[in-house]
């Protein structure tokens, strides 16, 4: 398989997905320990659910609070972004946020 | 608590945003929207929606371009990260659509001809000996093919027209030679080539045929006494008088002033080109061009002219001072009629001043013997002289220069035709730098960068225009062309052969004389920006080096 070219970003991403493949995320806990703005969060994870490597659900937390969107990837994502080779490499290179918060 | 005025109005952007965004992405805004409830601080909340409208923002404006894109299947683990996709697919659409139309003009002949025409301004450049050495331009292969035909069919007319066009001296002389001996009514293009040769050793055996075939003209003469200048000059000879000249100089101009026309032979020429071009199926533009500029007249037949009328208005006020009032009139008429003689060819451009002097001298003669009406005449055709000469004087202007609209036409065409080499180059660069990238010749592993991409673009934009305006620029010339080879209609081929003069000097380059000069230049800039090119290459080197000795 060809090499592609991953964005730093999008590598941040990835890792945290990979570290606990089967745990669901929130958005915004992502955008923290990634330390990602929305603005580039989102497409990443947009694109990701597109080609069916992230499935998304809606979880309800607490009562009165709006249900939240939740992120994790299929099997088919964890197979594909594991077969990248590098991606390990590459993203021991990318800086670690010192926030790690909790999981869905 | 009443919650925050930035996070109202955060609130209220997302909301804003999903009612805008596509229904494929509502579920990602709400997604967004229901994070804002856990996001700490207002202002933060607020940059967290101004991040996510912006994305839905982004899908909005993408449904309006792209409307009906869809889920699709993945085939590599690569198009996941495919950055842009629908506008880089549309970008490159584009760019395909701009180098196909480009292409498609050049379906087109009047276009292929154009962008020939176009190329024109660089042959000085790249054939740098051709300006700088004095012996001529470099052989024309079209043209020498053409001759070979027309040796091979014993085609006089097409011999004819190689030996007035050719470079080379001796083979114009043998082409003409083998011209008239297949058909004896082509003797004048002896003339065509005696003027363009003038030492040419043919040309002793040439006058006396050409006396014969056309007596009444000139032009023998000039050639003659061109060709005795030529001698003198060479021998150090300069002839302050024309007593000093020799006996057969003084006979072929007495002899030329005393013709009753002169025949530079244009016309037949100009015919002769039109059949030979038909004939042979060439659509060069440059094959129909010869610089009329100066008509077909011996270089030296300005001075000579002056020089022999000068010497009759000399004789003529020797006479009158004499009391030879007959005598002198004769003179002074010969001065005038060969004036008349050479006005429809524009000759006496260059003897302004002795024609004046002519008809004052006649006007005066006539005045003396009290023939007012005869004194009003030459007096009026004296006073008439500068005019005339004003309006030759523009008339040569325009035909050296060219006109205001051939000189504009003949700059789009030359800028569009360096534009389309430009952004064929960069069309190319950017395909190389692709494979290179993608280290791959198959299309589906190639991935563009944006760079790349806006380099390509303005590549194709630069091509369709450049080639439109060409396209545009140079049909006029094509018509003119076309009607002149088809009818002989000889309609703005004066225009035709200005445009055609102004398009062979380099753009930038303002007459014929700075050409030296412009190429020197332009291959003195392409020698300083590969050494500064070298020395960055060497600079990135050292640095390169430096840095892998200072990582070990």
């Amino acid at each position: 398989m060809k090499i592609p070219r991953i964005s730093p970003q999008a590598l941040r991403v990835l890792e945290r997905f990979i570290e606990h493949p089967t745990a669901w995320r929130y958005g915004y806990e992502l955008s923290r320990e990634t330390g990602l703005k929305s603005g580039t969060l989102y497409p990443i994870l947009m694109r990701l659910a597109k080609f069916s490597l992230l499935e998304t659900k809606w979880v309800t937390t607490e009562d009165g609070v709006p249900p939240r969107h939740t992120y994790r990837l299929t099997p088919k994502g964890g197979e594909l972004v594991r077969s990248l080779p590098g991606t390990a490499s590459a993203a021991a290179k990318v800086r670690r946020p010192a926030f790690s918060g909790g999981r869905a | 608590m009443p919650i925050a005025y930035p996070r109202r109005i955060a609130a209220v952007l997302l909301r804003f945003a999903i009612w805008i965004a596509p229904h494929d992405a509502h579920d990602w805004g709400r997604g967004m929207l229901s994070e804002l409830n856990h996001v700490q601080g207002n202002w933060a909340a607020l940059i967290w929606a101004v991040g996510g409208a912006g994305v839905l923002a982004k899908h909005a404006l993408l449904s309006v371009i792209l409307p009906g894109s869809r889920r699709r299947t993945l085939s590599s683990a690569t198009e996941v990260f495919s950055q842009e996709g629908p506008m880089r697919k549309a970008t490159l659409a584009a760019i395909g659509a701009c180098i196909a139309a480009s292409l498609f003009f050049f379906l087109v002949p009047i276009f292929r001809q154009a962008f020939h025409v176009s190329l024109a301004q660089w042959h000085n450049v790249i054939h740098v000996k051709s300006v700088f050495d004095m012996q001529g331009p470099d052989p024309d292969p079209e043209l020498e093919t053409l001759a070979r035909k027309a040796e091979k069919n014993h085609d006089a007319e097409g011999l004819a027209f190689v030996a007035a066009r050719t470079t080379n001296q001796s083979e114009s002389a043998r082409f003409a030679e083998e011209a008239v001996h297949l058909d004896a009514k082509l003797t004048w293009i002896y003339a065509v080539v005696a003027v363009r040769y003038p030492s040419l050793p043919e040309i002793d055996q040439w006058v006396p045929i050409l006396q014969q075939s056309d007596p009444q003209n000139a032009l023998p003469n000039f050639i003659v006494a061109q060709k005795i200048d030529i001698e003198e000059i060479d021998r150090n000879q300069n002839a302050g008088h024309v007593e000093e000249k020799t006996a057969i100089w003084q006979n072929v101009m007495a002899e030329a002033f005393q013709s009753p026309k002169l025949d530079d032979y244009l016309a037949r020429l100009t015919e002769l080109d039109r059949r030979v071009l038909l004939r042979y199926q060439v659509d060069d533009p440059f094959q129909t061009f010869r610089d009329e500029r100066w008509n077909n007249r011996p270089s030296y037949a300005a001075q000579d002219s002056s020089f022999y009328a000068n010497s009759l208005l000399e004789s003529g006020r020797t006479l009158r001072a004499r009391g030879d009032r007959k005598g002198a009139f004769e003179k002074y008429l010969t001065v005038a009629r060969f004036g008349q003689m050479l006005s429809p060819a524009d000759w006496d451009f260059f003897l302004r001043g002795e024609l004046q002097a002519a008809y004052k001298r006649l006007g005066a003669i006539y005045e003396g013997e009290g023939n007012k009406v005869e004194a009003a005449f030459y007096t009026s055709l004296a006073n008439q002289t500068d005019r005339a000469q004003h309006e030759k004087l523009i008339s040569l202007r325009n035909r050296v220069r060219g006109s205001g609209v051939s000189r504009w036409n003949s700059f789009l065409v030359k800028a569009s035709g360096l534009v389309i080499l430009f952004s064929g180059g960069l069309l190319l660069t950017c395909g190389l730098a692709i494979m290179v990238r993608g280290k791959s010749f198959r299309l589906s592993a190639l991935r563009p960068s944006r760079l790349t991409l806006a380099f390509g673009f303005f590549g194709g934009i630069g091509a369709l225009l450049s080639s439109a305006v060409l396209y545009v620029s140079y049909r006029p010339y094509a018509e003119i062309l076309q009607r002149f080879m088809r009818n002989g209609d000889e309609t703005n081929l004066a225009e035709l052969y200005s445009f055609l003069d102004t398009t062979q000097l380099p753009l930038g380059a303002q007459g014929f004389l700075d050409v030296w000069q412009f190429v020197l230049y332009f291959w003195f800039g392409v020698v300083l920006l590969c050494i500064f090119a070298l020395l960055v290459a060497v600079l990135r080197r050292l640095q390169f080096n430096a840095r892998a000795n200072a990582a070990t």
